[in-house]
């Protein structure tokens, strides 16, 4: 888990284990989706926190007690791989694909073809509207393919959808 | 399939949508209501179709033949024209442009010369398929082909279908309970009420073409007009369950990408019908993309089909050993003797109990003859640039999928058919939902038993340039033991000239073949164990079924993989595209 991907650090110290690393230029998102996985976080802390709690006042059970440290845990845990995550998370345009990678313990890539498109989502919840963030997600007729591009600018996302749209249609092929 | 579509129309009327604007009234287009002639070929032409069924230019026996034609002393023909139904309302005034009534002599409108002419084997000129069954669900705009309806038996049909429904929903226990009379009462009235509810449906849904669009209308309160494009059209299946066969009707299915579900299935229509249409159906999807939509009348004459080529046909007795050889036929004898036991212990020898027992053993256990059931006389044609794969028994399927639709194929040798050498073939077409648990409803078989030579041909077939036995496929290097430690050896994946080979199973060994065209996305993915490893996983996703994979290879190698896949399916788009 440690250490071999110094993922999102600018690209000039790019790992040798990226691929090809001549041709590709790796885009980090924006650091603030952190704030907004870590108030999603913090919310579902929260609620878990308050019905353990609830539940430790009222039976009070030991094993409440530890599932509420547990969640504490788990919590810092989780926090610390967001931040680590989001950092991981890159995408990179060339010129027939989209490269999107992202994962901590399990690290993906997927290549997606501009022709093989079939839509492009832009959607923001209201807490990455909050932080100005928006997430770009292509979709293709196979269902297993992701390509999702969170924590981007509006202005970027919108640049990014009018582009893949673009290539999109000019290679266009379907099926 | 270009000059399919083109010999399809009937060339006379072309360059003229509307009805013919002959003289009015000539006692000719019956009205809707007519009884459909004795003598439609309804019930009573073979199917499936077997190439040679019949003279070339009618092909299959389906349709008019060609030499349907008015008889001598009949006035302007309404015979090729659109059926009675969809002809002239009373009332019509032809459009002006179109020339005035009486000008019924148009060239092009008059009897169809030379043997055309030859009075037709019908006693009156009625309109062909479909038979004027109630008037069309709307009045067709101009130019446009007037919507159709399903078969009129199909509410009977659906209403015998929900009998079976009722019966498992009521249940056995529920028998018991209220005994036979109440239950009898109980299914009736269940039965009747889908019954009436299956003839409203019936009343409103209704289909047609528009230009290379199918458009289906369905629902009475929430009405839904579904248009599917068919340039998007995967595959076609026409099935007849046992009660469609025996009402000489059958029940279209298009597969279309994004669907969860079949789309649009057309319950029933007649055989005829469906034929035609799939025919058309096919034409029009097919790859030359602009070429003229067949305005053909639904009974037009069938156009005739380019020689179908038998590819295969599975011997029953092979499919019986086949099925024989699974696990579950294994399990079987277990299975009832457990069963056996049980009642003798327990010395209850109930109906219900019986009764329910072997329902419930008939979902699990009787799968392998569910199987011999479907696969049945199993017949793989190639017609042109289609598949067509027949089969089933008491149910018959004809799938026919366009080749350029395949996105993979897997070829699969289970553990007990090795020691007759055996393997199966199964296809992907996008469209059918992999979540699908029903198995029979992913019409997916490319060969449901056969051996190696079979294997091979059918590969080379439907994959022209690809030889099943000789396929490059390398292990992951050895440091994958600490992953893999049986299955190492028998993994692997390789590049072939057309398509991307990807090997695994240790029980069931399988082979998948995905087309460097058929590539929807590449994936690399590496997992902690992976990445101490120093391994990837490629994957290449197709549209439909779950694509390849290319497990636990060298990171190097993985990327080098994952950019070779890449480069070749874009290079293989374009040589695609351009064609």
């Amino acid at each position: 888990m440690s250490g071999d991907g110094p993922a999102g650090l600018p690209p000039a110290s790019r790992s040798a284990l990226e691929p090809w690393p001549d041709t590709v230029r790796w885009q980090p998102i924006s650091r603030d989706l952190i704030w907004v996985e870590l108030i999603r976080l913090g919310i579902g802390l929260a609620v878990a926190l308050v019905v353990l709690g609830v539940a430790w006042a009222l039976a009070g059970h030991w094993l409440l007690g530890a599932a509420v440290g547990g969640a504490l845990l788990l919590g810092v845990w989780r926090s610390i791989t967001i931040v680590r995550a989001v950092r991981a998370w890159g995408y990179a345009e060339r010129d027939d694909d989209l490269l999107v990678r992202h994962g901590l313990l399990v690290r993906r890539l997927s290549i997606v073809p501009y022709s093989r498109m079939q839509f492009v989502d832009v959607s923001a919840g209201p807490l990455e509207r909050a932080f100005d963030l928006a997430t770009v997600q292509l979709h293709t007729a196979a269902a297993a393919s992701d390509a999702r591009v969170p924590g981007l600018r509006p202005a970027e996302a919108s640049r990014l959808r009018d582009r893949l749209t673009a290539l999109g249609e000019d290679r266009a092929e379907g099926l | 399939m270009s000059e399919r579509s083109d010999s399809g129309a009937p060339p006379p009327h072309d360059d003229r949508p509307d009805p013919t604007p002959g003289p009015p009234a000539p006692p000719g287009p019956p009205a809707p209501g007519q009884p459909p002639a004795p003598g439609q070929p309804a019930n009573g032409h073979p199917w499936p179709p077997a190439p040679g069924d019949g003279p070339p230019a009618a092909p299959s026996g389906y349709g008019p033949p060609p030499g349907y034609g008015p008889p001598p002393g009949y006035g302007p023909p309404p015979e090729y024209g659109p059926p009675s139904e969809y002809g002239p309302p009373p009332g019509y005034a032809p459009p002006p442009g179109h020339g005035p009534p009486g000008s019924a002599a148009a060239p092009g409108y008059g009897p169809p010369p030379g043997p055309d002419a030859a009075p037709g084997p019908w006693p009156a000129p009625l309109p062909p398929y479909p038979g004027p069954w109630g008037p069309a669900a709307g009045p067709p705009a101009a130019g446009e082909e007037p919507r159709q309806r399903l078969h009129p038996l199909s509410p009977a049909l659906h209403g015998a279908k929900s009998l079976v429904v009722v019966i498992a929903g009521l249940s056995w226990s529920t028998l018991s309970r209220v005994g036979f009379g109440w239950f009898a009462v109980l299914v009736t009235v269940f039965v009747l009420g889908a019954t009436v509810l299956s003839v409203v449906s019936w009343w409103n849904t209704g289909y047609h073409l528009v230009g290379r669009e199918l458009r289906v209308y369905e629902g009475l309160l929430w009405r839904r007009t579904r248009a599917i494009p068919l340039e998007r059209l995967q595959a076609v299946e026409v099935v007849r369950p046992l009660l469609a066969q025996l009402t000489g009707l059958a029940e279209l299915r298009l597969e279309v990408v994004g669907g969860g579900k079949t789309e649009a299935p057309l319950a029933y229509l007649s055989v005829a019908e469906a034929t035609a249409l799939r025919q058309r159906l096919l034409a029009v999807a097919g790859r030359s993309a602009p070429a003229p939509v067949p305005a053909a009348e639904p009974g037009a004459p069938v156009t005739p089909l380019p020689e179908e080529r038998r590819l295969h046909a599975v011997r029953n007795q092979d499919l019986l050993i086949s099925q024989l050889l699974t696990p579950q036929a294994f399990l079987l004898p277990l299975g009832l003797v457990f069963v056996g036991a049980q009642f003798l212990s327990e010395g209850s020898w109930s109906f219900v109990a019986v009764a329910s027992t072997l329902t419930a053993m008939a979902g699990v256990v009787l799968q392998p003859i569910r199987r011999v059931l479907d696969d049945w006389s199993f017949r793989l044609d190639r017609d042109d640039g289609t598949l067509r794969v027949h089969n089933g028994l008491l149910e018959t399927r004809v799938q026919t999928v366009p080749l350029h639709r395949v996105q993979t194929v897997r070829a699969t040798w289970p553990l007990l058919w090795r020691m007759k050498g055996w393997l199966r073939l199964r296809l992907e077409v996008a469209g059918y939902s992999t979540g699908e648990p029903d198995d029979r409803n992913r019409p997916d078989r490319l060969l449901p038993v056969g051996d190696a030579g079979t294997g091979a041909m059918i590969v080379a077939e439907v994959l022209p340039g690809v030889h099943l036995d000789a396929l490059p496929a390398t292990p992951p290097p050895s440091r994958a033991r600490w992953l893999r430690p049986l299955s190492r050896k028998v993994v692997g994946a390789g590049l072939d000239e057309q398509v991307f080979v990807a090997r695994s199973g240790l029980l069931t060994r399988q082979l998948t073949l995905v087309p460097y065209a058929r590539i929807q996305s590449v994936r690399v993915t590496r997992g902690p164990v992976q990445r101490l490893l120093r391994l990837a996983t490629v994957h290449a996703d197709t549209a439909g079924g779950a694509g390849a994979a290319a497990v636990d290879r060298d990171l190097a190698d993985a990327w080098e993989l994952a950019a070779e896949l890449t480069e070749r399916s874009r290079a293989a788009r374009r040589t695609d595209s351009d064609r």
